[in-house]
C-alpha cells in the first residue's frame, strides 16, 4: 500500500480521554453535519465530563463522512466518534483500515508483539515461581485496595480467565480499560497489556522507525500506551537513532528478578526519602587508625562501610520500629538485627543478609561482612540469605562511587533502607566559633510511610548520625 | 389407510339403526352348594384362605397406619397404604384361574391383587419351580430371611416369601420385592406374573395393552389383566389403551396366526368410588361401568358386570373370558362390582358416604358370607375356619415382625453407597436381540427396494470438487435412521414399530418408506391417534422383554403422552430394583413451519426427568450411529429428530455415512469443527445456523469458532466442552428450544461451575423467543438465526469490531422481557 493512499484514507476521530479516571464523556453538540467540508482545526463537536466542558477540533482536513453518536449520547473514551476522509470514500473499509493502523483493542490480530517484552514477561512468570508467589500475596492486598477505581466506578470488572492470566503474568489490571461487554476486562486485554511491553501501537512503532520520531515516556492511551498521535504531538527531544542502530539484549534471570522486585516495591508501597549528613571526622579517623594499624599487623581491614553498618545496627537497637517488616495489617518488629547489605556483583545487585548483626563487635561484623560479600560474589551464598524476608533492614552504600544523594528502593517487606553517600566537605562552625570545612557523609533513608511516620523515621536517621559521629578506636 | 379397505359411499350412506348387543349384569348367582361339583373342597377352602390372607394383611396395615401397632408390634409407616378391605373376593376371583404366564397389572390399591395372584401362582407352581424362583430371586436373599425357623412344605414357605416380600417392599426395605424402590403403590413380582402396579390412576390402562401386544406379537402364552379402578374410566390413557387393544386391523389386516384380538382383560375393580367421588351418580355418566365396552368395538368388548362380592361369580367370569381370549376374541372388559370398607387411605374420614352404606356392605361381607356358605355346605366347621384364620394371623404377624426389624430388613444404605439408586437409573445393556429366533420379515434385506436405492446414493454431501450433490442423489438424514432401524428389524425378532402413519405412508416424513414392504403388520402398524397409548403400550411391550420403537409425529404431541413419558417410561427400571429392562426408543419429530402447536423443541422437558436417555442428532452420520446405539441398548431413549434436517446430507464426516453397522456412543458430544476463539455448543438443527455464524465470524471478524454438537442431552459428557473452553475461554450455547428453561441453561450453569476459571465471559444461551411459534414466514424472528449468535457474542462475550447488531440482546431488554414473562 503506498503512502499517498494511506494519507487520503479516512481517519477516525475519537473521543479523547480527559484524565485517567474518565471512562466516558457526554457529546453535547455537533458543529458539523455529515457531508460538511472541514479544515484542520475546525471545531467538530463539544463534549463534557462531570467536571469540565471541552471542544474537539478536526484533526485533518476533509469531509465529515460519519457521525457515530448523537448529541446527548454518552461516549466511552477512545471510541470512534466520527470519520473524516475524502468525499465519497467508503466508510466501512476506512474504519477497519484505520483501526488496524491504530491497533485499537480488537481481536488481537491487529497488533503484533513489539520486541521481546511480551516473551520476557512470560518467562519471568515461568522461571521465578517463588517470586511470583510471594508477589501474589502482596498483589492480592493491592487489588483489594485498588478495587474501587479512582473515578468511583465500582469494583473492577474482569473475567475469571483474564484474572487468572493477569495473576499468572503479574499484570496489574485494575486500571486497564476492559474491551469486553460493559467494559469488562477480558483475556485479550491482559494479553494486550503483556504484549505492549513497549506500549507502542504498531503504527506508532512504524512511524517512529520510519519517520525518525522520538517517543514520549508515556502515551495518552490507556495504560500509558503510545499511539502515533502521541509521536506527532510530542516530537523527538533526542536525535533519532537511525533505524536498526540498537540491539535488544534479553534479560538475564538475575536481571528479571531484580526488575520484578524493584518494580513491585515501588508499585506496592508508599516510599519517601529523608536526607541527612553526619560529620565523618570520627569515621575517617577510625579508618585511618585501621589502615595504619594494618601496616603494624592489625588483622582486620575494617572498611568505612563496616563502620557505618555497625553504627546503623546500634541505631536500630535504639529504634526497633525501623527494624521491621510491614505485613499489611501488622508490623513485625524484630528483636534481632538481620542486616541486608547491598553488594555489587558481576551478576548484578545482591543483598546478602548478616544474621544477628547486633551480637557482633565491629571487628566481628567486619570479618563476617567480608565473608558474606565474598560468597555473594562467588555465587555460593545460601539462597536463604538473599531473600528480602530474611533481612530486617538494608544498607546500600554508593559512597565510593561519588554519589552525593539518592533514593534507595526498599526491599519489601522491610520498612526502610538506608542509602549511604559519598563524603563531601562542607563548612561547619566549630566549637570555638570558627568556620572550618568538615567531612560530611550523606545518609538517605527511604522508608515506607505505611509503616512509619516522618518523625520516628527522622529520629532513627539522627540516631544513625549520632552513632557514626561517636565511633572511636575503643571499638578496634 | 390400507388400500384394500374400501370406503364405499353407497354402503356407508345407507340409513339404518345401530343395534347394540345387551351387556350382562350380575347374571351369575350360584351358591357354594350349587357349585360343589365344579370345585373341590380344597378349592373352596383355598378361596376362603386367600381372601382372609388379604383381609388380615390389609387390616394389619390399617392398624399400623391408624394406631401404630399390630399384634403388640409398634411401627410407624409414613408412606402410602391404599387398602382394599372389602374387595378380597374380587381379587381372589380374578386371580383364581390365572397361571404363571398370565400377567396382571395394577393400580395404587393392589395389595390384594398382588397377594391373590401370588397365592394362585404358588398353588399352580410345582415345588421345583417355586424353589428355583425363591432361590434365584436376589440370590435367595428374601428366602434366607423367611426360611429361618420354617418347618413345613415348600408351598407354606412360599407363602411366607410372598407376604414378607410384599410387606418389606411396602415398608421400603432393601429386602422387599423391588429393593424397597417401588413401595406400596408399585410393588410387583414378575416371577409370579405380577407386573407393576401403578400410582397414577389408569396408568396400567395402556401399559397392560403393551404387555398383551408383546404376548401376541411374540407368540407368548398367557393373557394380561389390567386391574384398574372404576374412576380410571375418566382417564384418557385408559380409553386410549382400550381403543388400541380393540383395533380392527388385528382381525382385518393382520395375517396368518397373527390374525385375531388381543389377549387382554380390562378388569375394572369397581369399588364405586374414585377417592371420594362416586363414579355412578356423581362423577361419571355410565351408571354401569360395563357399558363403556359398547363404545369401543362391535362386540362391546364382551363386557359384563360381575358381582365382585361373590368369589365364585368372578371365577366363573374369568373362566369364560379366558376362553374368549384363547380364541383370540379379545379384548374383554369386566366390571367387577365391589366395595371397600376401608377408606381411600387411612386418613380418609369417609365424609363422602354414609355409615349406613358402609354397614350395608359390611353385612354382606364376602369373607363372612363365603365362610357361612362353606359351613352351610358342610365343607368346614367354625373351628376349622377359626384355625385357618389364626394361622393366617400368625403368618401376617411373622411377616410384619421380620419386615419392621431393621437388622433383618435394612433399608438401602445410601450413606455407605450413595450411588446405589443412581446405578439403577439405567441398565446400560448392550443387547443385539432381545430373543434368539428368526425374525418375521417379508423379504431378504438386500431385495428391499429402498435398501437397493440407498446403495446408489452419495453418502457424503459434497463431490470431490467440494460441490454439493443434488438432493435426489443424496443419502439423507432420514436414510440414516431408516438404515439403523431396518437393520435392527432383521436382527431383533422382538422389534416392533408403530405410531401414526407408520405403515403404507412410510411415516409422515418418509423415514419408514420401504419398511412396509419388508415387514408384516404385526411388526409395523398404524396406531390410533393416541399418543398416550402409543408410548404406554411401548412401555408394557418393553418391560415384558421386547424392543420397540413408538413414534410421536410431532414433538408438540408429547404432551398427549405426558404421563407415559414423564411418569412411566423413566421409572420402571429403577422402581423394579433394576430387574426390568426398558428397551424403548421413542422417536419424536421436532417440527417447524406449522405454527405454535407443531414447531416446538421440548427436549428440555424430557431431559429434566431422571431415567430417560435423550438424544438429538443433527447429521446423517450421527442419526444412524445414535439410532444403532439406542436400539442396541436396554434403556428408554427419546430420540429427537428435526424435520428441518430429514433431507440433509452428511456434511461433516468426510468418509460419508458408513454402509455397515456402527454406533455413536450416547452421551458424547462431537467437535464438528475445531476452532480457537470461541466455542459454540449446539443441540439439534441449529448446528447449521452455527456453521453459518462461524463462517461469518471467521470472514468478518477473524475469529475461529469451535463448533460442538451436543448430540445427546442425557447422559452428557462435559469433558470435551470443558476442554474446548480451556482453549477458547468463551462459549455460546444454542438450540431451537424456547430460551426460558432450556436445557442449555442447565448446561451453561454446569459449564460455569466446572470451568469458571477458564471463562472469559459468562456462557451465553441463545434459544427461541418465549413466544408461540409464529407462522413460517415469521419464523426467523422466533428461532435463533446466525445473526443472533453474532449479536449475542458481541453483546455479552466479545465485542466484535464495528459489528452492527440486528437484534437486541442488551441487558435492559433481557430484564424487561423477563419482567414481562416473555
Amino acid at each position: 500500500m503506498n503512502r499517498k493512499r494511506i494519507e487520503i484514507m479516512a481517519k477516525p476521530v475519537i473521543m479523547p480521554r480527559q484524565g485517567q479516571s474518565v471512562e466516558s464523556c457526554i457529546l453535547t453538540q455537533w458543529f458539523k453535519n455529515i457531508g460538511d467540508k472541514v479544515e484542520k482545526g475546525d471545531l467538530l463537536f463539544a463534549y463534557e465530563t462531570d467536571k469540565a466542558a471541552f471542544e474537539e477540533e478536526a484533526p485533518e482536513e476533509g469531509v465529515l463522512l460519519a457521525r457515530y453518536y448523537e448529541e446527548g449520547d454518552e461516549v466511552p473514551v477512545l471510541e470512534n466518534v466520527a470519520m473524516i476522509g475524502a468525499e465519497g470514500e467508503p466508510i466501512d473499509q476506512a474504519v477497519s483500515a484505520a483501526d488496524k493502523q491504530e491497533g485499537r483493542p480488537d481481536t488481537g490480530s491487529g497488533e503484533k508483539l513489539s520486541g521481546a517484552g511480551g516473551d520476557a514477561e512470560g518467562e519471568i512468570a515461568k522461571e521465578t515461581g517463588q517470586i511470583v508467589h510471594s508477589g501474589l500475596s502482596a498483589d492480592g492486598e493491592r487489588i483489594t485496595a485498588a478495587g474501587e477505581k479512582a473515578g468511583g466506578g465500582g469494583p473492577v470488572k474482569i473475567s475469571p480467565r483474564a484474572r487468572k492470566l493477569a495473576e499468572e503474568k503479574r499484570v496489574i489490571y485494575d486500571l486497564l480499560k476492559g474491551s469486553g461487554p460493559g467494559g469488562r476486562i477480558i483475556e485479550r486485554d491482559i494479553l494486550e497489556a503483556i504484549r505492549s511491553g513497549k506500549r507502542l501501537t504498531p503504527l506508532a512503532e512504524r512511524k517512529m522507525k520510519g519517520e525518525g520520531l522520538g517517543i514520549p515516556d508515556q502515551g495518552k492511551a490507556p495504560y500509558g500506551k503510545i499511539t502515533s498521535r502521541d509521536l506527532v504531538e510530542r516530537p523527538a527531544e533526542v536525535p533519532a537513532a537511525s533505524a536498526g542502530d540498537y540491539t535488544d539484549k534479553p534479560l538475564s534471570n538475575m536481571r528479571k528478578l531484580i526488575s520484578a522486585a524493584m518494580f513491585r516495591s515501588l508499585q506496592n508501597s508508599a516510599q519517601l526519602t529523608h536526607h541527612l549528613g553526619a560529620n565523618a571526622s570520627a569515621l575517617l579517623m577510625l579508618r585511618k587508625q585501621v589502615k595504619s594499624g594494618m601496616g603494624d599487623g592489625y588483622p582486620y581491614n575494617i572498611t568505612l562501610n563496616d563502620m557505618i553498618c555497625y553504627a546503623v545496627v546500634r541505631a536500630l537497637k535504639r529504634h526497633p520500629g525501623v527494624n521491621a517488616h510491614f505485613l499489611g495489617d501488622a508490623v513485625r518488629v524484630f528483636n534481632k538485627v538481620n542486616l541486608g547489605v547491598a553488594v555489587d556483583t558481576e551478576r548484578g545487585l545482591m543483598v546478602p543478609v548478616l544474621l544477628n548483626a547486633d551480637d557482633l563487635s565491629l571487628t566481628g561484623l567486619s570479618s563476617r561482612m567480608k565473608d558474606l560479600a565474598d560468597s555473594a560474589k562467588k555465587g555460593n551464598i545460601s539462597p536463604d540469605l538473599l531473600t528480602p524476608e530474611s533481612a530486617s533492614f538494608t544498607v546500600s552504600n554508593l559512597g565510593n562511587y561519588g554519589v552525593e544523594m539518592f533514593t534507595p528502593v526498599i526491599n519489601l517487606p522491610q520498612v526502610a533502607i538506608l542509602g549511604v553517600n559519598t563524603i563531601v566537605h562542607r563548612p561547619a562552625i566549630l566549637k570555638d566559633g570558627s568556620y572550618s570545612f568538615q567531612p560530611f557523609i550523606g545518609l538517605s533513608l527511604t522508608y515506607d510511610h505505611r509503616a512509619l511516620d516522618g518523625g520516628p523515621a527522622t529520629l532513627f536517621l539522627v540516631a544513625v548520625k549520632e552513632e557514626i559521629e561517636k565511633l572511636s578506636d575503643d571499638l578496634l | 389407510m390400507p388400500k384394500n379397505l374400501f370406503l364405499d359411499p353407497a354402503e356407508l350412506r345407507k340409513p339404518k339403526m345401530l343395534e347394540l348387543d345387551s351387556i350382562p349384569v350380575n347374571q351369575y348367582k350360584k351358591t357354594v352348594k350349587e357349585e360343589l361339583s365344579r370345585y373341590s373342597r380344597e378349592d373352596f377352602i383355598r378361596i376362603y384362605r386367600d381372601m382372609y390372607i388379604i383381609r388380615e394383611f390389609e387390616t394389619m396395615l390399617n392398624l399400623i397406619k391408624t394406631t401404630g401397632e399390630y399384634n403388640g408390634m409398634s411401627y410407624s409407616h409414613p408412606g402410602p397404604a391404599h387398602l382394599s378391605i372389602g374387595q378380597e373376593a374380587a381379587a381372589v376371583g380374578m386371580a383364581y384361574h390365572l397361571g404363571i404366564d398370565d400377567f396382571i397389572f395394577g393400580s395404587h390399591r393392589s395389595h390384594g391383587e398382588i397377594l391373590a395372584k401370588g397365592l394362585s401362582a404358588i398353588h399352580k407352581l410345582d415345588n421345583d419351580s417355586l424353589d428355583k424362583i425363591m432361590k434365584s430371586y436376589f440370590d435367595g436373599r428374601i428366602l434366607s430371611i423367611v426360611e429361618k425357623g420354617h418347618s413345613g412344605d415348600i408351598k407354606s414357605l412360599a407363602l411366607r416369601f410372598l407376604l414378607y416380600g410384599t410387606l418389606a417392599e411396602i415398608f421400603a426395605r432393601e429386602t422387599g420385592f423391588n429393593r424397597g424402590l417401588g413401595g406400596s403403590m408399585h410393588a410387583f413380582f414378575t416371577p409370579f406374573g405380577i407386573y407393576p402396579n401403578n400410582a397414577i390412576v389408569g396408568g396400567s390402562g395402556d401399559i397392560a395393552v403393551g404387555a398383551a401386544l408383546y404376548k401376541k406379537v411374540n407368540r407368548k402364552p398367557g393373557i394380561v389383566v389390567a386391574n384398574i379402578g372404576d374412576a380410571s374410566l375418566g382417564c384418557g390413557p385408559v380409553w386410549e389403551g382400550m381403543v388400541f387393544s380393540a383395533m380392527d386391523q388385528f382381525n382385518q389386516l393382520w395375517e396368518k396366526d397373527m390374525k385375531g384380538g388381543m389377549p387382554i382383560i380390562f378388569n375394572i375393580m369397581n369399588n364405586q368410588y374414585g377417592m371420594g367421588g362416586q363414579t355412578a351418580g356423581e362423577t361419571m355418566g355410565y351408571t354401569i361401568a360395563a357399558r363403556v365396552g359398547a363404545a369401543v368395538n362391535r362386540v362391546n368388548m364382551h363386557a359384563e358386570r360381575v358381582d365382585g362380592y361373590s368369589p365364585l361369580a368372578v371365577i366363573d367370569a374369568y373362566e369364560r373370558k379366558m376362553k374368549l381370549l384363547n380364541e383370540k376374541k379379545g379384548p374383554v372388559l369386566l366390571d367387577v362390582l365391589t366395595y371397600r370398607f376401608s377408606g381411600h387411605s387411612p386418613s380418609d374420614s369417609s365424609s363422602y358416604r354414609s355409615k349406613e352404606e358402609i354397614e350395608a356392605w359390611e353385612s354382606i361381607d364376602s369373607i363372612d358370607s363365603f365362610g357361612k356358605e362353606l359351613m352351610d355346605s358342610g365343607l368346614a366347621d367354625q373351628s376349622e375356619l377359626e384355625k385357618i384364620r389364626s394361622e393366617i394371623t400368625d403368618l401376617v404377624s411373622l411377616a410384619c415382625r421380620l419386615s419392621i426389624d431393621d437388622a433383618v430388613s435394612p433399608r438401602m444404605d445410601l450413606v455407605k453407597n450413595p450411588e446405589l439408586i443412581g446405578e439403577m437409573m439405567f441398565s446400560n445393556g448392550s443387547v443385539d436381540r432381545m430373543e434368539e429366533r428368526q425374525a418375521d420379515v417379508l423379504m431378504p434385506l438386500e431385495e428391499n427396494p429402498r435398501v437397493k436405492q440407498l446403495m446408489k446414493k452419495e453418502r457424503y454431501a459434497y463431490d470431490a470438487k467440494g460441490n454439493p450433490h443434488s438432493s435426489m442423489k443424496l443419502y439423507q438424514f432420514r436414510d440414516g435412521i431408516f438404515e439403523a432401524i431396518i437393520n435392527r428389524f432383521y436382527r431383533d425378532p422382538t422389534l416392533v414399530a408403530y405410531g401414526e402413519e407408520n405403515r403404507d405412508w412410510g411415516g409422515a416424513f418418509a423415514v419408514y418408506r420401504g419398511l412396509t414392504e419388508a415387514l408384516p403388520y404385526h411388526r409395523l402398524f398404524n396406531a390410533p391417534i393416541s399418543e398416550g397409548a402409543i408410548v404406554g403400550t411401548a412401555i408394557g411391550y418393553g418391560m415384558c422383554g421386547g424392543r420397540v420403537i413408538p413414534e410421536i409425529m410431532y414433538c408438540d404431541f408429547l404432551g398427549r403422552s405426558g404421563d407415559e413419558v414423564f411418569n412411566q417410561l423413566p421409572k420402571w427400571q429403577s422402581m423394579s430394583g433394576n430387574l426390568i429392562r426398558m428397551p424403548v426408543v421413542l422417536r419424536v419429530s421436532v417440527g417447524s413451519k406449522y405454527g405454535a402447536q407443531h414447531s416446538q423443541d421440548w427436549s428440555s422437558l424430557v431431559a429434566h426427568i431422571p431415567g430417560i436417555k435423550v438424544v438429538f442428532p443433527a447429521t446423517p452420520y450421527d442419526a444412524k450411529g445414535l439410532m444403532n446405539a439406542a436400539l442396541q441398548g436396554t434403556d428408554p431413549v427419546v430420540f429427537f429428530e428435526s424435520q428441518r434436517l430429514y433431507g440433509i446430507g452428511e456434511q461433516f464426516h468426510k468418509e460419508g455415512v458408513p454402509e455397515g453397522y456402527y454406533e455413536v456412543a450416547i452421551g458424547e458430544p462431537d467437535v464438528k469443527r475445531p476452532g480457537k476463539d470461541i466455542t459454540i455448543l449446539s443441540i439439534g438443527a441449529t448446528l447449521y445456523r452455527v456453521v453459518e455464524a462461524a463462517e461469518r465470524l471467521l470472514k468478518e471478524y477473524d475469529l475461529s469458532a469451535e463448533i460442538i454438537d451436543a448430540r445427546s442431552l442425557v447422559p452428557f459428557n462435559y469433558e470435551p466442552v470443558l476442554e474446548s473452553i480451556r482453549k477458547t475461554g468463551r462459549i455460546l450455547l444454542v438450540s431451537d428450544a424456547c430460551e426460558r428453561g432450556s436445557y442449555l441453561k442447565d448446561m451453561a450453569q454446569t459449564i460455569t461451575e466446572l470451568g469458571f476459571d477458564d471463562l472469559d465471559a459468562p456462557p451465553v444461551v441463545v434459544g427461541s423467543r418465549n413466544w408461540i411459534t409464529p407462522a413460517y414466514e415469521l419464523e426467523d424472528y422466533f428461532f435463533p438465526q446466525a445473526s443472533w449468535i453474532l449479536d449475542a457474542i458481541h453483546e455479552h462475550i466479545l465485542p466484535l469490531k464495528n459489528h452492527k447488531t440486528e437484534n437486541n440482546f442488551s441487558r435492559e431488554i433481557k430484564l424487561r422481557r423477563s419482567r414481562m414473562g416473555v
